[in-house]
Protein backbone atom coordinates (compact mmCIF):
# COMPACT_ATOMS: atom_id res chain seq x y z
CA UNK A 1 0.00 0.00 0.00
CA UNK A 2 0.86 3.24 -0.73
CA UNK A 3 0.25 6.39 0.79
CA UNK A 4 -0.82 9.77 -1.34
CA UNK A 5 0.38 13.03 1.08
CA UNK A 6 -0.82 16.12 0.77
CA UNK A 7 2.20 18.11 -0.66
CA UNK A 8 4.04 20.35 1.24
CA UNK A 9 3.62 23.62 -0.57
CA UNK A 10 4.12 26.66 2.30
CA UNK A 11 8.16 26.42 3.03
CA UNK A 12 7.45 29.69 5.37
CA UNK A 13 4.78 27.57 7.24
CA UNK A 14 5.39 23.87 7.18
CA UNK A 15 2.62 22.45 9.44
CA UNK A 16 0.13 25.07 7.38
CA UNK A 17 -3.08 24.00 6.39
CA UNK A 18 -4.19 23.54 2.70
CA UNK A 19 -7.67 22.16 1.29
CA UNK A 20 -8.57 19.23 -1.19
CA UNK A 21 -9.78 21.72 -3.77
CA UNK A 22 -10.63 18.55 -6.36
CA UNK A 23 -10.58 14.93 -6.65
CA UNK A 24 -10.60 13.97 -10.06
CA UNK A 25 -10.53 10.43 -9.20
CA UNK A 26 -13.79 8.30 -7.34
CA UNK A 27 -12.97 6.55 -4.33
CA UNK A 28 -12.10 2.86 -5.25
CA UNK A 29 -11.31 3.74 -8.81
CA UNK A 30 -8.41 2.26 -10.61
CA UNK A 31 -5.59 4.48 -11.09
CA UNK A 32 -2.61 4.66 -13.70
CA UNK A 33 0.86 5.75 -12.25
CA UNK A 34 1.52 9.49 -13.29
CA UNK A 35 -2.33 10.05 -13.44
CA UNK A 36 -3.76 13.13 -12.06
CA UNK A 37 -5.54 12.61 -9.02
CA UNK A 38 -6.35 16.06 -7.28
CA UNK A 39 -6.01 19.64 -7.08
CA UNK A 40 -5.11 21.32 -3.46
CA UNK A 41 -4.33 24.44 -2.67
CA UNK A 42 -2.72 26.40 0.23
CA UNK A 43 -3.47 29.97 0.50
CA UNK A 44 -4.11 31.11 -3.27
CA UNK A 45 -1.15 28.62 -4.18
CA UNK A 46 -2.86 25.40 -5.98
CA UNK A 47 -0.55 22.24 -7.29
CA UNK A 48 -1.95 18.95 -9.17
CA UNK A 49 -0.87 15.28 -7.04
CA UNK A 50 -0.09 13.20 -9.42
CA UNK A 51 -0.91 9.05 -8.28
CA UNK A 52 3.01 7.76 -7.67
CA UNK A 53 1.97 4.39 -8.69
CA UNK A 54 -0.69 2.65 -10.22
CA UNK A 55 -3.75 0.52 -8.22
CA UNK A 56 -6.88 1.18 -6.49
CA UNK A 57 -7.38 4.20 -5.16
CA UNK A 58 -8.68 4.61 -1.44
CA UNK A 59 -9.75 8.50 -0.74
CA UNK A 60 -9.17 9.45 2.74
CA UNK A 61 -9.98 13.15 3.02
CA UNK A 62 -13.42 14.70 0.99
CA UNK A 63 -13.33 17.72 -1.36
CA UNK A 64 -13.02 21.42 0.18
CA UNK A 65 -11.54 19.40 3.52
CA UNK A 66 -8.90 21.14 5.35
CA UNK A 67 -6.04 18.96 5.62
CA UNK A 68 -2.30 19.56 6.88
CA UNK A 69 0.36 19.59 4.54
CA UNK A 70 1.74 16.13 4.72
CA UNK A 71 -1.17 14.00 6.08
CA UNK A 72 -2.49 10.99 3.66
CA UNK A 73 -5.09 12.29 1.87
CA UNK A 74 -5.47 8.73 -0.10
CA UNK A 75 -4.17 5.45 -0.11
CA UNK A 76 -3.63 3.18 -3.18
CA UNK A 77 -3.10 -0.66 -3.07
CA UNK B 1 -16.91 34.27 -43.73
CA UNK B 2 -15.90 30.88 -44.53
CA UNK B 3 -16.27 27.31 -42.81
CA UNK B 4 -14.29 25.12 -42.13
CA UNK B 5 -15.23 22.13 -42.71
CA UNK B 6 -14.37 19.60 -40.30
CA UNK B 7 -15.69 16.52 -39.28
CA UNK B 8 -16.50 16.03 -35.65
CA UNK B 9 -15.33 12.96 -34.13
CA UNK B 10 -18.49 13.88 -31.08
CA UNK B 11 -20.79 16.65 -30.85
CA UNK B 12 -21.05 16.29 -27.36
CA UNK B 13 -19.38 15.16 -24.02
CA UNK B 14 -19.24 11.25 -23.85
CA UNK B 15 -21.17 10.43 -20.50
CA UNK B 16 -18.45 7.44 -19.46
CA UNK B 17 -15.01 8.60 -19.60
CA UNK B 18 -12.31 7.32 -17.36
CA UNK B 19 -10.61 10.63 -17.25
CA UNK B 20 -11.95 13.94 -15.59
CA UNK B 21 -10.20 17.44 -15.86
CA UNK B 22 -11.29 20.68 -14.97
CA UNK B 23 -12.31 23.31 -17.76
CA UNK B 24 -8.99 25.46 -17.30
CA UNK B 25 -6.92 22.27 -17.50
CA UNK B 26 -8.74 20.92 -20.50
CA UNK B 27 -8.39 24.38 -22.31
CA UNK B 28 -4.59 24.24 -21.65
CA UNK B 29 -4.70 20.49 -22.34
CA UNK B 30 -6.32 21.70 -26.13
CA UNK B 31 -3.83 24.61 -26.66
CA UNK B 32 -0.65 22.40 -25.73
CA UNK B 33 -1.79 19.48 -27.89
CA UNK B 34 -2.20 21.65 -30.95
CA UNK B 35 1.10 23.54 -30.35
CA UNK B 36 2.87 19.95 -29.86
CA UNK B 37 0.79 19.42 -33.52
CA UNK B 38 1.39 22.53 -35.66
CA UNK B 39 4.70 24.67 -34.98
CA UNK B 40 3.03 27.65 -36.05
CA UNK B 41 0.62 28.24 -33.14
CA UNK B 42 1.79 30.25 -30.23
CA UNK B 43 0.17 31.97 -27.65
CA UNK B 44 0.55 35.66 -26.21
CA UNK B 45 -0.51 38.19 -23.43
CA UNK B 46 -0.30 39.28 -20.07
CA UNK B 47 0.73 36.85 -17.22
CA UNK B 48 0.24 33.97 -19.82
CA UNK B 49 4.25 32.79 -19.00
CA UNK B 50 5.11 32.37 -15.51
CA UNK B 51 2.31 33.14 -13.97
CA UNK B 52 0.41 30.63 -16.29
CA UNK B 53 -2.80 32.67 -16.84
CA UNK B 54 -4.55 34.62 -13.46
CA UNK B 55 -7.35 32.45 -14.67
CA UNK B 56 -5.30 29.16 -15.49
CA UNK B 57 -5.64 29.05 -18.91
CA UNK B 58 -2.01 28.79 -19.65
CA UNK B 59 -0.71 26.77 -16.08
CA UNK B 60 2.45 25.21 -17.64
CA UNK B 61 2.58 26.29 -21.44
CA UNK B 62 5.90 28.25 -20.34
CA UNK B 63 7.76 25.01 -19.19
CA UNK B 64 6.63 23.14 -22.10
CA UNK B 65 7.36 24.89 -25.17
CA UNK B 66 9.28 27.81 -23.92
CA UNK B 67 9.85 31.91 -23.83
CA UNK B 68 10.13 31.84 -28.18
CA UNK B 69 6.43 29.86 -28.27
CA UNK B 70 4.36 31.81 -25.02
CA UNK B 71 4.88 35.50 -24.77
CA UNK B 72 4.37 37.60 -21.59
CA UNK B 73 3.77 41.04 -22.87
CA UNK B 74 3.60 44.46 -21.76
CA UNK B 75 0.17 45.85 -20.50
CA UNK B 76 0.00 47.11 -24.48
CA UNK B 77 -3.37 45.55 -25.43
CA UNK B 78 -3.26 47.39 -29.02
CA UNK B 79 0.20 46.44 -29.71
CA UNK B 80 0.35 42.80 -28.93
CA UNK B 81 -3.08 42.04 -30.72
CA UNK B 82 -1.79 43.99 -33.24
CA UNK B 83 0.94 42.12 -33.56
CA UNK B 84 -0.84 38.91 -33.63
CA UNK B 85 -3.26 40.02 -36.93
CA UNK B 86 0.46 40.76 -38.51
CA UNK B 87 1.70 37.36 -37.10
CA UNK B 88 -1.53 35.50 -38.41
CA UNK B 89 -1.41 37.28 -41.97
CA UNK B 90 2.03 35.67 -42.33
CA UNK B 91 0.76 32.59 -41.76
CA UNK B 92 1.17 31.63 -38.04
CA UNK B 93 -1.74 31.22 -35.67
CA UNK B 94 -1.36 32.96 -33.07
CA UNK B 95 -3.49 32.55 -30.08
CA UNK B 96 -3.62 36.27 -28.11
CA UNK B 97 -4.69 36.44 -24.54
CA UNK B 98 -6.90 39.93 -23.30
CA UNK B 99 -6.70 39.03 -19.87
CA UNK B 100 -10.79 40.88 -19.00
CA UNK B 101 -12.65 41.35 -21.52
CA UNK B 102 -13.69 44.45 -20.23
CA UNK B 103 -10.59 45.43 -21.44
CA UNK B 104 -11.54 45.57 -25.10
CA UNK B 105 -11.62 49.58 -25.16
CA UNK B 106 -8.30 49.76 -25.84
CA UNK B 107 -7.53 47.81 -28.43
CA UNK B 108 -11.03 47.63 -30.02
CA UNK B 109 -9.78 49.19 -33.26
CA UNK B 110 -7.19 46.18 -33.97
CA UNK B 111 -9.87 43.50 -33.20
CA UNK B 112 -12.96 44.65 -35.05
CA UNK B 113 -11.42 46.98 -37.40
CA UNK B 114 -8.15 45.14 -38.77
CA UNK B 115 -8.58 41.46 -37.09
CA UNK B 116 -12.23 41.15 -38.13
CA UNK B 117 -12.03 42.84 -41.45
CA UNK B 118 -9.02 42.34 -43.36
CA UNK B 119 -10.48 38.54 -45.20
CA UNK B 120 -13.11 40.69 -45.99
CA UNK B 121 -11.67 43.34 -47.55
CA UNK B 122 -8.96 41.09 -48.99
CA UNK B 123 -11.94 39.67 -51.02
CA UNK B 124 -10.90 36.16 -48.99
CA UNK B 125 -7.30 36.66 -49.92
CA UNK B 126 -5.83 37.18 -46.54
CA UNK B 127 -6.64 34.99 -44.34
CA UNK B 128 -6.58 35.67 -40.37
CA UNK B 129 -6.18 32.47 -38.74
CA UNK B 130 -5.82 33.55 -34.77
CA UNK B 131 -7.42 32.97 -31.86
CA UNK B 132 -8.61 35.58 -28.51
CA UNK B 133 -9.19 34.38 -25.33
CA UNK B 134 -10.39 36.28 -22.58
CA UNK B 135 -12.13 35.87 -19.27
CA UNK B 136 -15.48 37.14 -18.79
CA UNK B 137 -17.94 37.07 -15.94
CA UNK B 138 -18.78 37.87 -12.82
CA UNK B 139 -19.93 37.07 -9.43
CA UNK B 140 -17.12 37.19 -7.58
CA UNK B 141 -16.63 41.27 -6.44
CA UNK B 142 -14.47 42.41 -8.68
CA UNK B 143 -16.58 45.66 -9.95
CA UNK B 144 -17.59 47.25 -12.74
CA UNK B 145 -14.89 47.12 -14.81
CA UNK B 146 -13.95 43.33 -14.20
CA UNK B 147 -17.21 41.02 -14.46
CA UNK B 148 -18.73 41.59 -17.55
CA UNK B 149 -19.77 39.35 -20.26
CA UNK B 150 -19.76 41.84 -23.33
CA UNK B 151 -20.26 38.76 -25.63
CA UNK B 152 -23.06 40.71 -27.17
CA UNK B 153 -21.11 43.81 -28.32
CA UNK B 154 -18.75 41.13 -29.89
CA UNK B 155 -21.25 38.78 -31.71
CA UNK B 156 -23.17 42.15 -33.26
CA UNK B 157 -19.59 43.22 -35.32
CA UNK B 158 -19.30 40.91 -38.05
CA UNK B 159 -16.16 39.19 -38.67
CA UNK B 160 -15.46 36.86 -36.37
CA UNK B 161 -16.35 33.78 -35.08
CA UNK B 162 -17.55 33.94 -30.81
CA UNK B 163 -17.15 30.45 -29.03
CA UNK B 164 -18.46 30.44 -24.98
CA UNK B 165 -17.82 26.88 -23.70
CA UNK B 166 -19.33 25.95 -20.32
CA UNK B 167 -17.65 22.48 -20.25
CA UNK B 168 -14.21 21.13 -19.53
CA UNK B 169 -15.43 18.77 -23.08
CA UNK B 170 -16.31 21.70 -24.73
CA UNK B 171 -13.65 23.91 -23.41
CA UNK B 172 -11.08 21.72 -25.19
CA UNK B 173 -12.90 20.76 -28.34
CA UNK B 174 -13.81 24.42 -29.00
CA UNK B 175 -10.37 25.28 -28.53
CA UNK B 176 -9.27 22.83 -31.00
CA UNK B 177 -11.60 24.00 -33.53
CA UNK B 178 -10.95 27.45 -32.66
CA UNK B 179 -7.26 27.16 -33.20
CA UNK B 180 -7.41 25.21 -36.40
CA UNK B 181 -9.99 27.56 -38.02
CA UNK B 182 -8.90 29.75 -40.78
CA UNK B 183 -10.68 33.04 -39.48
CA UNK B 184 -10.36 34.92 -36.37
CA UNK B 185 -12.12 33.20 -33.26
CA UNK B 186 -12.76 35.14 -30.24
CA UNK B 187 -12.90 32.30 -27.39
CA UNK B 188 -14.76 33.79 -23.98
CA UNK B 189 -13.76 32.06 -20.73
CA UNK B 190 -16.01 32.66 -17.79
CA UNK B 191 -14.06 32.27 -14.65
CA UNK B 192 -16.37 30.69 -12.84
CA UNK B 193 -16.47 27.36 -15.19
CA UNK B 194 -13.02 27.05 -15.10
CA UNK B 195 -13.14 24.87 -12.12
CA UNK B 196 -10.30 26.92 -9.90
CA UNK B 197 -9.68 25.92 -6.60
CA UNK B 198 -10.17 29.99 -5.03
CA UNK B 199 -13.09 30.67 -6.64
CA UNK B 200 -16.61 29.36 -5.85
CA UNK B 201 -16.97 26.09 -5.73
CA UNK B 202 -18.57 24.66 -9.30
CA UNK B 203 -19.09 20.81 -9.57
CA UNK B 204 -20.35 21.24 -13.04
CA UNK B 205 -16.43 22.97 -13.86
CA UNK B 206 -15.49 19.34 -13.88
CA UNK B 207 -16.16 16.48 -16.03
CA UNK B 208 -14.94 14.05 -18.65
CA UNK B 209 -12.15 14.87 -21.18
CA UNK B 210 -10.91 12.89 -23.69
CA UNK B 211 -7.21 12.37 -23.65
CA UNK B 212 -6.99 12.80 -27.41
CA UNK B 213 -7.47 15.68 -29.59
CA UNK B 214 -11.08 16.23 -31.04
CA UNK B 215 -13.09 19.19 -32.44
CA UNK B 216 -16.50 20.49 -31.00
CA UNK B 217 -18.21 22.03 -34.28
CA UNK B 218 -17.88 26.24 -33.77
CA UNK B 219 -21.48 27.40 -34.66
CA UNK B 220 -23.24 24.33 -33.10
CA UNK B 221 -25.32 24.43 -29.79
CA UNK B 222 -26.26 21.40 -27.59
CA UNK B 223 -29.12 20.42 -25.69
CA UNK B 224 -27.75 19.82 -22.56
CA UNK B 225 -31.08 18.27 -20.54
CA UNK B 226 -33.98 17.54 -22.90
CA UNK B 227 -37.68 18.21 -21.27
CA UNK B 228 -40.77 19.76 -22.49
CA UNK B 229 -42.41 22.07 -20.38
CA UNK B 230 -40.48 24.87 -21.72
CA UNK B 231 -36.93 25.72 -23.45
CA UNK B 232 -34.10 27.75 -21.28
CA UNK B 233 -31.74 29.27 -23.93
CA UNK B 234 -28.38 30.56 -22.27
CA UNK B 235 -24.76 30.15 -22.45
CA UNK B 236 -21.63 29.82 -20.61
CA UNK B 237 -21.81 29.58 -16.69
CA UNK B 238 -25.69 30.46 -16.89
CA UNK B 239 -26.01 27.02 -18.25
CA UNK B 240 -24.84 25.02 -14.81
CA UNK B 241 -27.16 27.61 -13.13
CA UNK B 242 -30.37 26.44 -15.81
CA UNK B 243 -29.24 22.98 -15.17
CA UNK B 244 -29.13 23.32 -11.56
CA UNK B 245 -33.09 24.65 -11.32
CA UNK B 246 -34.00 22.35 -14.25
CA UNK B 247 -32.84 19.31 -11.65
CA UNK B 248 -34.57 21.31 -8.58
CA UNK B 249 -37.86 21.86 -10.37
CA UNK B 250 -38.37 18.40 -12.11
CA UNK B 251 -38.82 17.22 -8.21
CA UNK B 252 -41.89 19.75 -8.77
CA UNK B 253 -42.62 18.20 -11.89
CA UNK B 254 -41.58 21.18 -14.45
CA UNK B 255 -39.80 19.53 -17.11
CA UNK B 256 -37.43 21.93 -18.32
CA UNK B 257 -35.05 21.70 -21.70
CA UNK B 258 -31.63 23.52 -21.19
CA UNK B 259 -30.09 24.60 -24.70
CA UNK B 260 -26.32 25.30 -24.54
CA UNK B 261 -25.62 27.42 -27.60
CA UNK B 262 -21.70 26.92 -26.97
CA UNK B 263 -21.35 29.29 -29.82
CA UNK B 264 -23.08 32.89 -30.71
CA UNK B 265 -21.68 33.61 -34.10
CA UNK B 266 -22.31 31.65 -35.97
CA UNK B 267 -25.74 31.26 -33.46
CA UNK B 268 -27.25 27.77 -34.09
CA UNK B 269 -30.70 28.94 -34.68
CA UNK B 270 -32.01 25.65 -35.52
CA UNK B 271 -31.51 24.12 -32.19
CA UNK B 272 -33.07 26.44 -30.62
CA UNK B 273 -35.93 27.29 -33.11
CA UNK B 274 -36.61 23.01 -32.66
CA UNK B 275 -36.93 23.41 -29.22
CA UNK B 276 -39.20 26.00 -28.75
CA UNK B 277 -41.55 24.26 -31.16
CA UNK B 278 -41.10 21.26 -29.01
CA UNK B 279 -42.20 23.04 -25.76
CA UNK B 280 -43.82 26.12 -26.96
CA UNK B 281 -42.35 28.36 -24.24
CA UNK B 282 -39.16 30.00 -24.06
CA UNK B 283 -36.93 31.58 -21.44
CA UNK B 284 -33.38 33.09 -22.38
CA UNK B 285 -31.35 33.36 -19.75
CA UNK B 286 -27.97 35.73 -19.99
CA UNK B 287 -25.38 37.14 -17.88
CA UNK B 288 -24.88 40.14 -20.30
CA UNK B 289 -26.52 43.21 -20.37
CA UNK B 290 -30.25 42.97 -21.24
CA UNK B 291 -30.85 45.48 -24.10
CA UNK B 292 -29.71 45.37 -27.43
CA UNK B 293 -28.36 41.59 -26.72
CA UNK B 294 -28.20 37.73 -27.09
CA UNK B 295 -31.89 37.29 -25.45
CA UNK B 296 -32.88 39.75 -27.72
CA UNK B 297 -31.08 38.34 -30.39
CA UNK B 298 -32.53 34.92 -29.87
CA UNK B 299 -36.41 36.46 -29.70
CA UNK B 300 -36.02 37.74 -32.64
CA UNK B 301 -35.18 34.46 -34.35
CA UNK B 302 -38.68 33.14 -33.02
CA UNK B 303 -40.54 36.07 -33.93
CA UNK B 304 -39.14 36.46 -37.51
CA UNK B 305 -39.38 32.46 -37.88
CA UNK B 306 -42.70 31.65 -36.92
CA UNK B 307 -44.55 33.73 -33.44
CA UNK B 308 -46.97 31.18 -33.24
CA UNK B 309 -44.66 28.26 -31.74
CA UNK B 310 -45.22 30.48 -28.20
CA UNK B 311 -47.67 29.50 -26.30
CA UNK B 312 -46.87 31.98 -23.91
CA UNK B 313 -45.05 35.09 -23.73
CA UNK B 314 -41.13 34.81 -23.79
CA UNK B 315 -38.84 35.87 -20.71
CA UNK B 316 -35.53 37.11 -20.48
CA UNK B 317 -33.18 36.97 -17.30
CA UNK B 318 -30.60 39.27 -17.72
CA UNK B 319 -28.16 41.73 -16.50
CA UNK B 320 -30.40 45.29 -15.71
CA UNK B 321 -28.62 47.46 -18.00
CA UNK B 322 -26.22 48.89 -15.61
CA UNK B 323 -22.88 48.08 -14.50
CA UNK B 324 -22.10 45.30 -12.28
CA UNK B 325 -21.88 46.60 -8.60
CA UNK B 326 -19.09 45.61 -6.43
CA UNK B 327 -20.90 44.95 -3.28
CA UNK B 328 -21.93 41.16 -3.23
CA UNK B 329 -25.53 41.62 -2.50
CA UNK B 330 -26.15 43.97 -5.02
CA UNK B 331 -23.64 41.94 -7.66
CA UNK B 332 -26.30 38.86 -6.80
CA UNK B 333 -29.03 41.56 -7.58
CA UNK B 334 -28.12 42.14 -10.78
CA UNK B 335 -26.51 38.65 -12.12
CA UNK B 336 -28.88 35.63 -13.63
CA UNK B 337 -29.14 33.45 -9.60
CA UNK B 338 -30.57 30.05 -9.60
CA UNK B 339 -33.24 32.45 -7.66
CA UNK B 340 -34.06 34.68 -10.99
CA UNK B 341 -33.62 31.11 -13.26
CA UNK B 342 -36.79 30.18 -11.05
CA UNK B 343 -38.77 32.91 -10.71
CA UNK B 344 -38.80 33.51 -14.53
CA UNK B 345 -39.71 29.82 -15.05
CA UNK B 346 -42.55 29.58 -12.56
CA UNK B 347 -43.87 32.83 -14.30
CA UNK B 348 -43.80 30.85 -17.71
CA UNK B 349 -45.14 27.94 -17.25
CA UNK B 350 -48.31 29.37 -15.43
CA UNK B 351 -48.71 32.11 -18.18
Amino acid sequence: MTEVLFPQLSDQDPDGEGVLATWFVDDGATVAGGELIAEVMVGKVTSEVIAPVPGAIHLKVKEDDVVRQGSVIATIS
Amino acid sequence: MTTTETPATTATAPTTSARRLTTAKAMVEGIAQEMERDPSVFYLGEDVGAYGGIFSSTTGLLERFGPERVMDTPISESAFLGLAIGAAVEGMRPIAELMFVDFFGVCMDQLYNHMAKIHYESGGNVRVPMVVTTAVGGGYSDGAQHSQCLWGTFAHLPGMKIVVPSTPYDAKGLMTAAIRDDNPVVYMFHKGVMGLPWMAKNPRATGPVPEEPYEVPIGRAAVVREGGDATVVTVSLSVHHALDVAEELAADGIDLEVVDLRSLKPLDRETVLASVAKTGRLLVVDEDYLSYGLSGEIAATVAETDPGLLRSPMRRVAVPDVPIPYAHPLEYAVLPTRDRIREAVHHLVRA
